[in-house]
């Protein structure tokens, strides 16, 4: 055999196809690293907190506004209570001074017209004076109720009066009489020609220290409010509240209601929340639950990516895994194929007058162990026994078989059986129900100084016999695969051969293929061999090369060529 | 690859292979018809009209079933099939009908 034999180059394929892997496989976990695991996860809690915010403020500034809105309709209602009130106090002045009018002063009358208004359990009035405009206004004509604060002053009812004429039939207010108990003072002049008559009213005294609160049923209830007279908010100037401490803080709403040529400014703001505890509640829950999301959404995130980052390292090391299996099954298969070729001998006899040679290539799938053999035996100096044979089957099983079978032959070739006898021999060996096993063997005895032919087949495919550039299948009787029949005998077919000529025996790796018929096979065998002439090792070589179509089935070929 | 069984007669046993059998699935095909052939059918018909391909290890199976019953048929073999048995000789052992 020469040195670029089978061995040497399947091993040689072999190492180079396991780095090429190598190092395709090492190529994507370079690109990984350097990125920090935790910008996803504090992404999702900025935008979680900020969506949170917008939130928040949407719904405090709705709930602002629906406050505004129902306080500023809760102080109208107000103002419409309160603007009943007063015309109940200018009504009856208008009129008793219309009264005192149209009677020139009747004092009687107008006294009988005004007691109703000064008593009674709620009087509307503390006070009702009728005076004279233009006359001596040191004193009023009649007095109804408590004397007027305002009499003890005639210079300021004077002054007051004069003023009060000149807004003829709207309620004059001439403000707040700070002598204590405080009263309110309003003037209303008749509407007449004359215009003579004054009906001077002071209000009941104010609560002492201004401080009254609605009453607790009182539809108002929920308000804190304040009134003023005017349009200023004046500590002096305030009429009555129910706080202790004044301002109003927080959100307030403010109503100007007209009274006489005055105003009373009236203020409010909410005890509680005018729609319910809970639009006031909802921006802190919506706060905290949308805080609490956010942060739940983050440590998701977190999770998810820690999970993803575990998952690319496991897929990482499963490559890792994968390629050293790839790295075992090739040296699996390295380790079988040693084996396999260990079976095989090791060393070509050398007669004179002919040239040996082997191939055996093993099936590309799978790391088993092929069936197939050859093998070649030197008789004597010019007789040898040329072999091939396939064991049906793969794995360690097949090559058991295999070499029982193969040094089985060397035992009964040493006692200078002839291939019938050996293969005779053999089938009492092998009991294809015992073991499963079938193998077809090719045995052929060459005696180079007879030039004589002798072959054998237990079921095998026929050898080509080449000479003078024609190809011929030596087809004998074929016995039975060895295995089949522990009965079998067989017989041999002998030749007489060429000065110069190849003989080629193989098994069927060489010539099957799928959907095709084996005559097909067998002539493009005897095509390839005819046509090439060349070395007997680069023959087999190109043999295996040429005719080998989907290389997973093992093959063997041996040659042996007749030197003229 | 697929099968069926079937049973003709009384001792009767048909086996039909469909697709390809070959060395990936001889095992499988064994160990699924062991169980019928451990009644000890009379005869055994293997039906191969369906089969598109059969290597060597699916012959070596059928021998192996030839051994475990008194009779055996192979029926429907294709040409390219036939010629293989022929090859090695095993066309009477199989009891081979066109």
């Amino acid at each position: 055999m020469t040195d670029g034999g089978p061995v040497s180059g399947a091993e040689g394929g072999t190492a180079r196809g396991t780095e090429g892997e190598r190092e395709a496989g090492a190529a994507p976990a370079a690109s990984e690293g350097g990125r920090w695991p935790f910008w996803l996860p504090v992404g999702v809690l900025l935008v979680g907190l900020i969506l949170t915010g917008v939130l928040v403020w949407i719904s405090a500034s709705t709930y602002s506004s629906n406050e505004r809105r129902l306080l500023n309709l809760r102080v109208h209602d107000a103002g419409a209570l309160f603007s009943g009130a007063f015309a109940a106090i200018q009504t009856p002045l208008a009129s008793a001074a219309a009264l005192a009018d149209a009677t020139n002063g009747d004092v009687a009358k107008f006294m009988r017209f005004v007691t109703p208004y000064t008593t009674g359990k709620t009087p509307t009035f503390g006070s009702v004076s009728l005076w004279r405009l233009g006359a001596d206004q040191t004193a009023p004509l009649a007095v109804v109720g408590t004397p007027p604060v305002l009499g003890a002053t005639p210079s300021r009812a004077e002054a007051f009066f004069a003023t009060t004429a000149a807004s003829r039939s709207r309620l004059g207010v001439i403000g707040l009489l700070t002598t204590p108990p405080r009263h309110l003072g309003y003037a209303f002049t008749s509407r007449g020609l004359a215009g003579r008559y004054v009906v001077y009213a002071e209000s009941r005294p104010l609560p002492a220290n201004r401080r009254s609160r609605f009453q607790s049923t009182s539809t108002f209830s929920d308000l804190n409010y304040a009134l003023y007279l005017g349009k200023l908010q004046r500590p002096e100037d305030l009429l009555v509240t129910d706080l202790e401490k004044l301002p109003l803080t927080g959100q307030t709403a403010n109503l100007s209601i007209p009274f006489g040529d005055n105003s009373f400014t009236f203020i409010v703001n909410a005890r509680q929340p005018l729609a319910g505890s809970f639009p006031e509640r909802l921006p802190w829950l919506i706060a905290v639950v949308g805080v609490l999301l956010s942060i739940g959404a983050a440590l998701l995130t977190l999770r998810l990516v820690q999970r993803r980052t575990h998952a690319e390292q496991l897929a990482g090391s499963l490559e890792r895994i994968a390629e050293e299996n790839r790295e075992l099954y090739s040296e699996q298969r390295t380790i079988a194929q040693t084996l396999q070729h260990a079976l095989l001998p090791e060393k070509l006899p050398k007669i004179r007058g002919v040239e040996t040679g082997a191939r055996y290539e093993a099936g590309v799938e799978g790391v088993d162990i092929g069936g197939d053999w050859y093998d070649l035996i030197a008789l004597d100096d010019h007789r040898l026994l040329l072999v091939v044979g396939d064991v049906s089957g793969r794995g360690v099983r097949a090559a058991a078989t295999m070499a029982s079978l193969r040094y089985a032959i060397h035992a009964y070739a040493a006692q200078n059986d002839p291939p019938a006898t050996i293969l005779t021999k053999l089938s009492r060996l092998v009991n294809v129900g015992a073991t499963g096993q079938l193998a077809t063997i090719l045995c052929a005895l060459i005696d180079v100084e007879a030039h004589e032919l002798t072959v054998t087949s237990a079921g095998h495919l026929p050898p080509l016999l080449i000479s003078d550039g024609k190809g011929t299948f030596i087809t004998g009787a074929v016995g039975v695969p060895i295995g089949v029949n522990t009965g079998a005998t067989y017989t041999s077919t002998a030749v007489s051969t060429p000065r110069a000529g190849t003989l080629l025996a193989f098994t069927d790796g060489l010539v099957e293929r799928r959907g095709e018929s084996i005559d097909t096979g067998l002539e493009r065998l005897q095509h390839a061999a005819t046509a090439n002439h060349c070395e007997l090792d680069q023959l087999l070589s190109r043999l295996l090369e040429e005719l080998r179509h989907d290389g997973d089935d093992d093959t063997a070929i041996a040659g042996l060529r007749w030197l003229d | 690859m697929s099968f069926d069984l079937g049973y003709a007669g009384d001792d009767g046993l048909t086996v039909t292979i469909n697709g390809e059998l070959d060395i990936t699935n001889v095992d499988a095909l064994e160990a699924a018809v062991g169980s019928a052939l451990e009644r000890h059918p009379e005869r055994l018909i293997i039906d191969l009209s369906g089969l598109r391909f059969a290597d060597s290890s699916a012959i070596a199976l059928w021998v192996r079933w030839s051994t475990s019953v008194p009779e055996i048929e192979l029926r429907d073999v294709s040409p390219i099939l036939r010629r293989v048995i022929d090859t090695m000789g095993l066309a009477g052992t199989l009891n081979v009908k066109p």
